[in-house]
């Protein structure tokens, strides 16, 4: 990062967003130390539980977590583990170790995130060796290839680059042996909604022209027209943290629109009171007794004004269109 | 393919190495353990998972060590994930059982207890620990039934409030002659308005006072409006005091002529609990028949350990204080008859007909609520859901209908449920619905609301307000959602 020029409002601005990854990873982290699910890597990139979550927040983390993993297990069985993933703006995501305790890992697993955010994981991965642990596993030879900012191994990559620099992006992705043959998963969650419509619809389209069979899978805003929804905007704005992406948060349509435009070739939202009443109900049960919400609404409003969206091209005739809730 | 012998080697070599240190961590844990050091126990027990991470016995040892430590809910989930590695491992069930035990939950130690006696019968031990849990469990299933009240001592009897001083440096209010006056209160409201701190001297007088006084009361308080009276009645606060400065602001402050019925949910979520509590209190001492209060379901341990007060109290005073509203929460009325002919309370009717004002009257309300009874005053939910989750579920028109019937009532107000609007009128007019706490937790956007009512005709009228802004204020330790800015 260049330290000699000034910071302008836009690196406030990005600065905002990648504080972002610190709320979802501790909201994470809270709410895996009160059961809601289970991650036992998360503990090496946040290190304290932290300050205690309302319930609603939990509830909506866990159905945030538990719906994206649905998914994401779905493509990766699907193709039969002959896929990639790239997940961008991926923060201290675990994923990656989780597959791999499930048998369940792509080809190769990509991430791409801001360069600061990658040189604090990256430095994680290299002090604690229950993570490096599982990439040594995975690994031909046993050094792994990294510097401040880019890790390679065989199955995982991580990589520095801004998604609204998309060439920049495929450039370094490319370097480290993205396959535009194989079926690619992308994902993002809370990340194209920082970015304004024109720049996420190049990454969205960038997608779908470069991978002829691929998902993507989206996890934001939704529902953005209404009181809560302009609460949420003015609270952020107060953090300095901007919905630039506001405008493609208006509805489930507009959601599923920004794929079709982008020559996706089928698109479909649910929000995630929707999402939620979808997931194994036992386990929905069993998470609603860790602890009493005392106010329904409060859950309800919230996972209303979010949604996992997603679409697929088939090329390869897969079946993609079976990988739904 | 001999270098990739070597190469897999090496990487063996460092698994075992790797393995091999954690163990002599773990031994170290262990010495520190024996003298007593926890702390340090725990510390290399951690760093010993670091080079290890799926040893269950690793786990269960830090667990035990949490367990001499009180950290309850760290014991409970390393004991977990021993037995998530090793469902065999005899011992994780034990230190799961001790931590539910040790957390109150003593079902769950029960389930626990029983799958060490089936493993291993002829363990005298763990049947005797198992017949232990089991009594408890029952003995606690027997008390709720019996629905009695076991004599605790009060925190009163342990403070010296004579002997307490204020320092010279405290330039805050003060009770002036040991009493609450309207100079105090107008003080006092403007130094919570700045952020500032009560000293607890005074904060423990109004708390001693107001128990005395609240104490007093039955549990279903009857008022009379005359005809050219009137009252305001206010819904859910929940800790947004800027927001009751603003109810006082808009409707003018509480006095004789100007009385008020706050129903409940006055702490808990928003983050100036204390203030809007004690704000509350000093009104209730200041104007005891015109000022009147109603316990919400937030007026109780479970939601204040959950839901913030607790925590605040804690931290800008002490725990033996927060003892002291717990003991004065439980003897706030659970319902207000006005007029003989309106009913409020802060959740709800029950699910069960026949109930009259009579057993309302004699609800020995001095606890914490049990499962049934009066936590459906407190608890219960208008409209659609059932809960599966313990005591809240609905109550139909019907249910009012038929209750409003039996005791010759007109109406009633309730609270409990964040609404939109501020208030909400269901069930033909019959039911009502007023929530005073506008945005509630900086996030639903909704209006807040109190009703007018006067003793010539009992019609409500109602009167929306919106936010007003309030200090920043960093999240207390024990949580409140207001900085929580979604799922980001």
């Amino acid at each position: 990062m260049a330290s000699r020029l000034p910071f302008t409002d836009s690196d406030a601005a990005d600065e905002a967003v990648r504080a972002t990854c610190d709320d979802a990873s501790s909201c994470k982290r809270f709410a895996t130390s009160k059961g809601y699910w289970s991650d036992p890597y998360i503990q090496y990139f946040v290190r304290q539980a932290g300050e205690r979550k309302a319930p609603e927040i939990n509830r909506g983390y866990y159905a945030r977590v538990q719906g994206m993993s649905h998914l994401l297990e779905a493509f990766i069985r699907r193709t039969e583990g002959n896929c990639q993933v790239v997940n961008l703006g991926a923060g201290l995501d675990t994923n990656f170790w989780r597959l791999k305790d499930g048998n369940l890992l792509p080809k190769k697993y990509f991430e791409v995130d801001f360069p600061m955010i990658v040189a604090r994981k990256i430095h994680n991965i290299k002090t604690k060796p229950p993570l490096s642990k599982s990439l040594i596993e995975t690994h031909s030879t046993d050094s792994l290839m990294m510097d401040g900012h880019s890790l390679d191994s065989d199955r995982f990559c991580i990589v520095a680059a801004d998604l609204r620099d998309v060439l920049d992006m495929e450039d370094k992705l490319k370097k480290f042996q993205l396959d535009p043959g194989l079926p690619t998963l992308f994902l993002s969650e809370c990340v194209m909604v920082y970015m304004t419509p024109e720049q996420s619809s190049r990454l969205v389209r960038w997608a779908s022209d470069t991978f002829h069979t691929a998902m993507f899978i989206n996890y934001e805003q939704v529902n953005m027209a209404d009181r809560f929804g302009q609460v949420m905007i003015e609270n952020l704005q107060r953090r300095q943290c901007t919905l630039a992406g506001a405008d493609t948060c208006q509805s489930l349509d507009s959601q599923k629109e920004r794929f079709l435009n982008a020559g996706w070739e089928s698109a479909d939202a649910l929000d995630m009171m929707t999402v939620y009443g979808l997931l194994p109900q036992e386990d929905v049960a069993r998470i609603e007794r860790l602890e009493f919400l005392d106010e329904k609404e409060l859950l309800q409003q919230l996972l209303q004004h979010y949604c996992i969206s997603w679409a697929f091209k088939d090329k390869l005739r897969l079946g993609l269109s079976q990988v739904a809730f | 393919m001999i270098s990739i012998r070597v190469e897999y080697g090496s990487a063996k070599m460092a698994e075992e190495e790797r393995i091999a240190n954690a163990e002599k961590l773990k031994e170290k844990a262990n010495t520190h353990f024996k003298e007593k050091d926890y702390e340090n126990a725990i510390k290399y027990y951690t760093e010993a998972l670091e080079l290890n991470s799926s040893n269950a016995i690793y786990y269960s040892n830090r667990s035990l060590a949490y367990l001499r430590t009180e950290c309850y809910g760290y014991a409970l989930a390393d004991a977990t994930r021993a037995l998530e590695i090793d469902k065999n491992y005899i011992k994780g069930y034990y230190r799961r059982a001790t931590s539910n035990m040790a957390l109150g939950k003593f079902k769950a130690a029960l389930k626990d207890y029983e799958t060490v006696v089936r493993v291993r019968p002829n363990d005298k031990d763990a049947k005797m620990k198992y017949q232990e849990c089991n009594k408890i469990v029952k003995q606690k299933a027997f008390e709720r039934a019996i629905a009695s009240d076991e004599l605790k001592r009060s925190v009163v009897d342990s403070l010296d409030i004579e002997n307490m001083t204020i320092e010279d440096e405290y330039t805050g209010p003060k009770l002036e002659d040991g009493k609450v006056t309207v100079k105090f209160m107008k003080d006092l409201m403007q130094w919570f308005k700045d952020q500032k701190k009560l000293h607890r001297k005074c904060a423990y007088q109004i708390l001693i006072q107001v128990k005395d006084i609240l104490s007093k009361l039955p549990s279903l308080v009857e008022i009379c409006l005359k005809e050219t009276e009137k009252i305001t009645i206010c819904g859910d606060t929940h800790g947004q005091y800027y927001d009751l400065l603003n109810i006082f602001e808009l409707n003018g402050l509480p006095s004789e002529t100007n009385p008020y019925l706050f129903n409940g949910d006055f702490v808990d979520r928003g983050s100036f609990s204390v203030e809007v509590i004690l704000t509350l209190f000093g009104f209730k001492l200041l104007f005891p028949d015109h000022f009147h209060l109603l316990r919400g379901n937030h007026e109780t341990d479970n939601m204040n350990q959950m839901y913030g007060f607790e925590g605040e109290v804690k931290a800008k005073y002490t725990a033996q204080m927060f003892q002291l509203f717990s003991e004065v929460f439980q003897w706030l009325p659970l319902a207000q008859c006005i007029n003989s002919k309106v009913l409020v309370m802060h959740g709800g009717l029950f699910s069960e007909d026949g109930v009259t004002l009579d057993d309302l009257r004699k609800i020995d309300r001095n606890r914490q609520p049990p499962d049934s009874g009066l936590c459906f005053l407190l608890w219960h939910k208008n409209g659609r859901s059932i809960s599966k989750r313990g005591v809240s579920c609905q109550f139909g028109p019907d249910v009012t209908e038929h209750f409003l019937k039996q005791n010759k009532l007109q109406y009633i107000v309730r609270s409990h449920e964040v609404k939109a609007e501020g208030y909400e009128v269901t069930h033909s007019g019959k039911c009502i619905t007023v929530f005073s706490a506008p945005n509630y937790c900086d996030q639903m956007g909704n209006k807040g609301a109190y009703i007018h009512l006067r003793g010539s005709d009992l019609k409500p009228e109602f009167h929306q307000f919106t936010a007003v802004p309030h200090p920043n204020v960093k999240p207390m330790a024990y949580a409140n959602s207001l900085l929580q800015l979604g799922m980001m």
